[in-house]
């Protein structure tokens, strides 16, 4: 639990908003702490397939898995390893996801950022851009149906993915049903390598949610406090009817579309300028001027986040893979209806059978 | 009294609604006006809040149902026609069918394709798409030929905990009757003998069934008895009922109203070539549409897709081989 | 109204064509399908051609005495659409109609000669060339007759109803259902095992040579010896000599290679009851036919028993085999499957023979000696040398 640093003089509800902002920072902390760890162990050849980071996107992300309650829906997509954590996922599920390991939430079945736990209403994604948000809609139409209240969804989107037709569908899909949606879209200039110029041509982002019938608030991605107070208020809102609320913020991605990607595209002045800002160091800057947090206790969080990043490392890596002689292959629920021949019989392990 | 396929797979719908309140239909113009089709007409009305007209976004339509489904309900999505199911095909193919093989989740819902060309549908509302989707994993593929499987199957597919794709054919829905609605049948997955015979078999589904059978009643009185065999599902597919077909008559022709590339026809063919190759006394032979889009025109409609009158030419050469 | 081609059909495996013998209808007269409409002659038998569907013969183009090749238009009926399709002949296409060439070149209606097709058409589907015709066993079929320990000699008696007189298998259940009203009776093991190693031995192509050769040296040879040799022993020794001089008749044909004989091991065909057993003397070129005698006589009494060991069949290079004793003159025996060559010995008969010296027919005795052998392996000048110095040897028993 995170120890709040109260001082005095201060309203219960700005000692709750800072207690918000110190658990916010750690968890922004442990996520880029972890994700450096990932990046680290891809370069060493240890994670396979794409790995894709939050780095700059830390602030919008654990804002929005803040804002959310138990019981919520959660769609994140591949930048928002803040959110998750904020979200409740242990970091260990994360890392054995992208390890392998046989123990992690899909059982090698998915991998990286494909992670979820639908009964948890933490809904892993699927890689189509935009298909999470009529899954959510699904989720929140289904709750409604049954005549329960109060929960909110939250999907996360990038700038590249609002010019895909499901999200234009699931949008609009929110919209008619009027479901508390709360559609987070992450504007940080670029698609992989593909400008905003090149991804649509509405002046702002926010324009298009007019054109849904969907409220719509705005917010500087790189501002920890602007993030977590646009958030809570847009999540607020659906969960008090006021149907979806679409937040865009503006932020810049700091490293590449993946790993293996240099970034070398990304315009330098973009780079320089305020959208450029690492929203790590300005939550810790927040921190500090503000009296919410010392020196000393940043160094020690730092220390503990690295260590706690490290011992779960440091475990996954012992456990085992998942075996294709132990899986179950069966895509279905239904056992009684496996097609027994179509596929043919997997061939016994080296050594398993000798000769008479 | 009689019953069409259509007023079968309303009944259906209509029974499912009332005995699981975790059923609802999902659909354009399901609502007050019941369905294209008609398939869902008056339920609105029944189940007030429980048949809800969606847009025109087959994709967020599918994903919607899946969401639900996580939330533990068990939706039925009418696609209007199935050819239009393509719009969706990333949510059925990406999203449901993977759920419970990535989370151990299950996906209860049925997508309903009205499907199989009528005269003048012309391209792209006469598509049979079992072939598609039969070939992802995850996904379950109904095709009922009679108004008894319409219905039983339909109740079966709400039941089961996978997403089922249930392509009903267009051209039964006002002209195939049935007497009355079944109170018992076999299980999705078990192919049925419709017509015992000896000299060869015919595996057929959905509306080639019944052309299949006025192509057995052509050869009759030609001294041939043609065993004909309707799937019923074409997944999971009852490779056992078709081997123990093809080991009574030695003859295999399999006929399907989707395209000959990799489709039902070859699937069944591959098996029986590799699991009954003793038991063939003639190469296996198999009967699809032409290999181009489906015609507009009702005359090149008509050579377009098999007809009893080809079933029974392509049977002939298969008997005298 | 369509017209439907008469096409000169598969005939048979490896026949590209068939000479016209008869038309059994002419232009103008009406036809039911698979009505027998021309007869045909092939290098194997005469055949008939039916009519593809019901319909009224519009023209032959074919002509009596000429041959045309398999895939050749004979002749055109006029047909209904509906009876045309009835039997699967697509009227729509340039197949079902008028786009064939005549078979001087020239087109039907103006359209481009086509070359004679051969390509394989049974009733308008496309059949592959192995797939029909007398040798051509489905796989169930092929299964059915594993299961019934069956070859396809044991089918030799069953006419064919499938495409080119293939059987299918329900010829060869009539067939086989047609058996059970017959009185049958379980063959011996050593039945079966002759009826397979003559199948095999037959799939080879065999010929036979003899010559007659006087007895009268073996038999004073023998009336003087004690004790006496059988005379296939005589038979024996003599092949055995021969051999040991040039062994290359014995080799076998494997593939493109010929096997030789490693020692010269000679059998002799015993008849025990049902069957035949074939007990071998191993290099029999070493030894005397006296020294050979003991091991005969011991190793015939073990055949007759039935006691014969492993060691004492298999692995000889020919067999002889003594017919005469049947009273048989003459024979064409089947050489063991592994084997080249066998040595047949006939009966011995009181005959004249001209002699030169006292320029008139005297009296000997005369058998007759064949040689069955593999064709493949040597031919009949060779055959007929080794027979000739076997006769020579016979003609010097003491030397045996």
């Amino acid at each position: 639990m995170v120890q709040a640093a109260i001082t005095t003089d201060v309203t219960p509800a700005e000692a709750s908003f800072g207690a918000l902002c110190r658990r916010a920072y750690r968890l922004m902390l442990l996520a880029r702490i972890a994700e450096e760890k990932l990046a680290g162990l891809y370069r060493a050849g240890q994670i396979q397939g794409g790995v894709f980071l939050g780095r700059g996107q830390e602030a919008l992300s654990v804002a929005a898995g803040l804002a959310l309650r138990p019981g919520d829906v959660f769609a994140p997509l591949i930048r928002d390893a803040a959110g998750r954590l904020a979200f409740g996922e242990p970091l260990v599920d994360a890392v054995r996801t992208y390890l392998g390991s046989r123990l992690g939430p899909m059982r090698g079945r998915d991998g990286n950022v494909h992670r979820g736990r639908p009964r948890e209403g933490y809904l892993p994604m699927i890689s189509h851009l935009g298909a999470m948000i009529s899954v959510v809609n699904g989720v929140l139409f289904a709750r409604r149906l049954k005549g329960q209240s109060g929960s909110v969804g939250l999907a996360c989107v990038g700038d590249g993915a609002t010019s895909a037709g499901s999200f234009h569908e699931g949008l609009n899909q929110a919209a008619v049903e009027r479901l508390p949606l709360v559609l987070v879209v992450a504007n940080n200039q670029y698609a992989y390598s593909t400008p905003n110029s090149r991804q649509f041509a509405c002046r702002d982002l926010t324009d298009k949610a007019a054109g849904y019938g969907v409220g719509c608030l705005s917010v500087d991605g790189t501002d920890l406090q602007a993030c977590l107070r646009v958030l809570a208020d847009a999540v607020g809102r659906a969960r008090a009817g006021g149907g979806p609320q679409m937040v865009v913020a503006r932020l810049l991605r700091l490293c590449g579309h993946g790993e293996h990607d240099d970034a070398s595209y990304v315009d330098p002045q973009l780079r320089a300028s305020a959208l450029g800002r690492d929203c790590l160091k300005v939550a810790e800057q927040q921190l500090l001027q503000d009296g919410l947090a010392q020196p000393a206790e940043l160094e020690a969080w730092r220390a503990e986040a690295l260590s706690e990043v490290e011992r779960t490392v440091a475990q996954v890596q012992h456990e085992p893979a998942p075996d294709p002689f132990q899986e179950e292959w069966r895509a279905i629920a239904t056992e009684a209806l496996v097609e027994t021949h179509a596929a043919p019989p997997l061939p016994p392990r080296p050594g398993a059978l000798k000769q008479a | 009294m009689s019953v069409t396929y259509l007023e079968a797979i309303r009944a259906a719908q209509a029974r499912a609604l009332a005995e699981d309140p975790r059923v609802f239909i999902y659909g354009q113009d399901v609502g007050a006006f019941g369905g294209a089709f008609k398939a869902t007409k008056n339920l609105a009305r029944e189940f007030p809040g429980r048949v809800v007209d969606a847009p025109i976004s087959e994709d967020a339509m599918v994903g919607l149902a899946v969401g639900a489904a996580i939330e533990g309900m068990r939706p039925i999505v009418e696609m209007q026609f199935a050819d239009f199911s393509t719009a969706g095909f990333n949510q059925i193919v990406n999203q449901a069918a993977t759920l419970f093989w990535r989370t151990e989740v299950p996906c209860p819902i049925v997508i309903r394709l009205p499907g199989g060309g009528t005269s003048g549908s012309g391209p792209f509302h006469s598509q049979s798409m079992e072939s598609v989707y039969a070939h992802y994993p995850g996904l379950l593929v109904f095709t009922p030929a009679t108004v008894e499987d319409a219905y039983s199957m339909l109740l079966e597919a709400v039941a089961l905990d996978d997403p089922v794709i249930f392509c009903e054919h267009k051209l039964l829905y006002y002209h195939l009757k049935a007497e009355r609605l079944p109170t018992e049948a076999l299980p999705a997955g078990k192919a049925r003998v419709t017509r015992p015979g000896r000299d060869l078999t015919i595996v057929a589904y959905s509306a080639m069934v019944h052309e299949a059978l006025a192509a057995a009643a052509e050869l009759q009185p030609e001294g041939w008895e043609i065993e004909v065999v309707d799937l019923r599902s074409v997944k999971p597919l009852d490779t056992d009922t078709v081997v123990a077909s093809v080991a009574r008559t030695g003859r295999l022709l399999c006929v399907g109203e989707s395209w000959p590339w990799g489709g039902v026809t070859a699937e069944v063919l591959a098996r029986v070539a590799s699991e009954g190759f003793e038991l063939l006394d003639a190469p296996p032979q198999r009967l699809n549409a032409k290999d181009t889009p489906i015609p507009f025109h009702p005359t090149l409609w008509a050579a377009h897709r098999p007809t009893a009158r080809s079933i029974a030419a392509a049977a002939r050469n298969l008997l005298r081989s | 109204m369509p017209q439907i081609p008469i096409i000169m059909p598969q005939l048979g495996e490896s026949i590209a064509e068939a000479t016209i013998v008869n038309f059994s209808v002419q232009a103008g007269d009406t036809v039911e399908a698979d009505q027998n409409v021309v007869e045909v002659e092939t290098n194997k038998a005469n055949l008939t051609v039916t009519s593809p569907c019901r319909g009224r013969v519009r023209q032959w183009l074919a002509r009596v005495g000429e041959s045309y090749p398999v895939g050749a238009v004979l002749g055109y009926l006029d047909a209904t659409a509906e009876d045309a399709a009835r039997v699967g002949l697509d009227t729509s296409g340039p197949a079902g109609a008028a786009a064939a060439a005549d078979l001087n070149g020239k087109s039907e209606g103006g359209r481009p000669a086509q070359p004679p097709g051969v390509e394989p058409i049974v009733r308008g589907l496309p059949v592959p060339a192995s797939a029909g015709g007398a040798s051509y066993m489905s796989p169930r079929l092929k299964a059915r007759m594993a299961e019934l320990g069956l070859h396809a000699a044991d089918l030799a008696g069953v006419a064919g109803s499938g495409a080119a007189g293939r059987v299918t298998v329900q010829d060869f259940e009539r067939f086989v259902a047609g058996l059970e009203t017959h009185r049958m009776t379980q063959a011996s093991p050593m039945r079966v095992s002759v009826a397979d190693a003559m199948r095999r031995s037959w799939t080879r192509p065999l010929a036979s040579v003899g010559l007659p050769f006087c007895l009268d040296p073996i038999l004073a040879h023998r009336k003087a010896s004690h004790p006496k040799a059988a005379p296939t022993l005589y038979g024996l020794r003599a092949l055995a000599l021969a051999l040991a001089e040039n062994s290359a008749p014995a080799g076998r044909l494997v593939g493109q290679k010929i096997v030789h004989p490693k020692a010269i091991d000679i059998g002799w065909a015993v008849e025990v009851e049902d069957g035949v057993l074939v007990p071998v003397l191993r290099n029999a070129d070493r030894f005397t036919l006296r020294e050979l005698i003991p091991q005969y006589e011991a190793l015939l009494e073990q055949a007759r028993q039935r006691r014969l060991s492993p060691e004492a069949t298999g692995g000889s290079i020919a067999t002889v085999t003594n017919f005469g004793t049947f009273g048989l003159t003459w024979a064409t025996p089947i050489p063991l499957p592994e084997q080249t060559l066998v040595l047949g010995m006939g009966a011995g008969r009181r005959v004249p023979h001209w002699s030169a010296e006292k320029h008139q027919f005297v009296p000997i005795m005369e058998a007759n000696l064949t040689l069955s052998f593999d064709h493949r392996v040597l031919d009949g000048g060779a055959a007929g040398r080794l027979l000739t110095r076997v006769v020579h040897l016979l003609g010097h028993p003491e030397r045996l």
